[in-house]
């Protein structure tokens, strides 16, 4: 009787550990995000940059363009897709902040931050990819947006999720 | 030969063989998705969707490409991708595009 008594109470003991624990979790989490996804976001903005003036240093120039004819006329031999892509997801605390922003309205400057940073990312891919693959140039360049992976019951969607950035075009050499 | 233009430069195109068409549905993995979920706390790339997603449309493209190649085209023009989230959690990936069949310009 007190053996069965003694295994219940253990049982009893971890749930309630694991409620601690999960308690502590979610507001620590949330502190961290506070704490250092602007500074962890401004480095994955630097270390762009650094490869966008290194590519454009070595390219003299953009070898992507939206234009459906080649600018630099030669003679073609053949032609290939070329695609990147990247997902990003804002921060907890971007996503509160944007929360709280869009009951007043207007620009949401968290969601500008994580939008841009996609978008010149995935370019950047695009070029490097080209470079890799060995394509001349890639003209007809097109950037899509997509909302993927979320939630589709309850209130979940109208939550800013995962977005996935595709940049595409074709590569001439 | 593929591209996303509606002609290839210095090529020209001497017959259309119809839309060749090819898609996927791909799901998270739980595990993955336990672990983006954690890196999303700061924000910033989730390198699981972004491998997973590449993979499904690549292999979306594989298969615009075979049925391209059983019409008999040796091209394919105008090439167009589609996102949709279909149930919770899960994605389609299609791509679709014109099966040609080209020749080089003089």
């Amino acid at each position: 009787m007190f053996e069965g008594s003694g295994v219940g109470g253990l049982i009893v003991l971890s749930l309630i550990a694991l409620l601690i624990v999960f308690a502590l979790f979610f507001p620590l989490a949330f502190f961290y995000s506070m704490l250092f996804g602007g500074f962890h976001q401004s480095r994955m903005f630097k270390k762009l940059l650094i490869r966008e003036k290194r590519v454009s240093e070595t390219l003299g120039g953009d070898n992507i363009h939206t234009l459906s004819t080649p600018i630099n006329l030669q003679k073609i031999s053949q032609t290939g897709l070329v695609m990147a892509n990247i997902s990003v997801g804002p921060s907890w605390w971007q996503l509160f902040l944007g929360g709280i922003k869009s009951i007043f309205g207007g620009q949401i400057q968290s969601f500008d931050k994580i939008l841009a940073y996609g978008r010149n990312e995935v370019m950047q891919r695009l070029r490097e990819q080209a470079l890799g693959e060995g394509w001349n140039e890639v003209i007809n360049v097109r950037v899509e947006t997509s909302m993927v992976m979320n939630k589709v019951k309850g209130k979940q969607q109208n939550k800013m999720g995962t977005l996935e950035f595709v940049a595409y075009g074709t590569g001439i050499r | 030969m593929t591209s996303n233009t509606e002609t290839i430069p210095g090529f020209t195109i001497t017959k259309s063989l119809g839309v060749a068409t090819g898609s996927t549905v791909r799901a998270k993995h739980i595990g993955k998705d336990i672990l983006a979920g954690l890196k999303n706390i700061v924000g910033g790339e989730l390198t699981a969707y972004t491998e997973l997603l590449m993979e499904a449309r690549t292999e979306a493209l594989g298969r615009m490409m075979m049925d391209a190649a059983q019409r008999g085209a040796n091209a394919v023009v105008n090439i167009r991708f589609a996102t949709s989230s279909v149930a919770g959690g899960a994605a389609e990936l299609f791509a679709y595009g014109t099966a040609v069949v080209v020749t080089a310009e003089g």
